[in-house]
């Protein structure tokens, strides 16, 4: 039963057949923002000049430009997140593996303290 | 493994799989960007009113149109290149496994400490248990341990085989003479499964490939019991 409602979810809607917007991270809101742009863009046209086809071109590269900026923004934002969490795991295993002895990383800061003469 | 009509990838059970990943997502987005330009040039084109035959050149539209490709490519190129050398790397193995391909079975060689080596055969559909996967299961199967860096060296004993595991991002031919080198690691315990990529015969799809990431202590268990078997 579980198995087949995890087959609903991952059939998702493919854009154009092939981006699965669903499942692709950033690809949702890249979307989105793309068609909110491209209707900002050529709405806005539209209303300065009364030119339809103009406007749909303009709309159209609208959507281009927000999508990708969308899109490298979100990604740029996610790779920085995947690499502190890459650090975060790596400390805590290391934490977990030196702790007690010369390599702990919290040793470091007791090291640097100096240390008054007995 | 994958799932019935599965179109994408498999989760990715290593870090250079996700990177491919996240490679594949972003290869895909400026693919679906530049479908959806030439879908709109071309309604753009069948619904105009300009048919002026006689235009011979136009210095903007060619500037953008070479200038505007080679960005593109250099935009898929930067981060495929990245990830190029970063397969390549060398991450000091913490073991070292032969996988040896025959028809129509693998059979895997841990020689770093004891000699053990045990073959693997596909388990057959009549004697599969409920829960296990059709044409995808082994008697025997690869057991590693888990956050470790394992180096597969791949050969053949008769015909051309492939070791693929496509979780962990990994495919190597194994050819009959020569030794091929892999290099992975788990992120988390589990199966991960794959099957021979390269034809080989009668029973090419019948020689399937089951890794078992587990905990440290659980592998030195296993090798303990395989080498008492043995």
């Amino acid at each position: 039963m579980s198995g087949e409602e995890e087959e609903s979810k991952n059939k998702g809607f493919r854009l154009l057949g092939i981006l699965d917007v669903q499942n692709t991270p950033c690809a949702r809101d890249a979307i989105l923002h793309g068609a909110g742009g491209s209707l900002a863009a050529g709405l806005l046209h539209f209303l300065a000049t009364s030119r339809v086809k103009r406007s749909f071109d303009v709309g159209f590269a609208g959507f281009m430009l927000t999508t990708l900026g969308s899109w490298f923004y979100c990604r740029i934002n996610n790779a920085k997140l995947r690499v502190q969490q890459r650090m975060i795991q790596d400390g805590m295993k290391n934490k977990v593996m030196y702790e007690g002895t010369v390599l702990d990383p919290t040793n470091k800061s007791r090291a640097e303290t100096p240390s008054s003469p007995s | 493994m994958a799932h019935p009509s599965q179109l994408g990838f498999q989760d990715a059970a290593s870090p250079v799989m996700e990177e491919l990943l996240h490679f594949h997502d972003h290869a895909l987005m400026i693919v679906f960007l530049i479908s959806t330009l030439v879908l709109y040039i071309i309604l753009a084109m069948v619904s105009t009113k300009l048919t002026n035959k006689y235009i011979l050149d136009s210095q903007e539209i060619e500037i953008i149109w070479t200038v505007l490709p080679a960005i593109i490519l250099i935009l898929i190129a930067l981060p495929s290149l990245r990830i190029l050398y970063l397969m390549d790397e060398i991450n000091d193995p913490h073991l070292t496994i032969k996988a040896m391909g025959h028809q129509w079975y693998w059979s895997y060689e841990y020689t770093d400490y004891e000699a053990l080596g045990f073959d693997s055969y596909m388990i057959p559909t009549q004697d599969l248990t409920p829960g296990q996967f059709r044409l995808l299961e082994t008697d025997h199967r690869m057991v590693i341990p888990v956050e470790s860096p394992i180096r597969v060296l791949v050969s053949a004993e008769d015909v051309l085989h492939s070791w693929a595991v496509p979780s962990l991002g990994v495919k190597m031919d194994a050819v009959p003479g020569r030794l091929n080198q892999t290099a992975f690691i788990t992120s988390r315990p589990g199966l991960f499964y794959g099957q021979c990529s390269e034809i080989c015969g009668a029973n090419h799809s019948f020689m399937p490939i089951v890794v078992e990431a587990v905990p440290l202590e659980h592998f030195e268990n296993w090798s303990s019991l395989m080498l008492e078997d043995a």
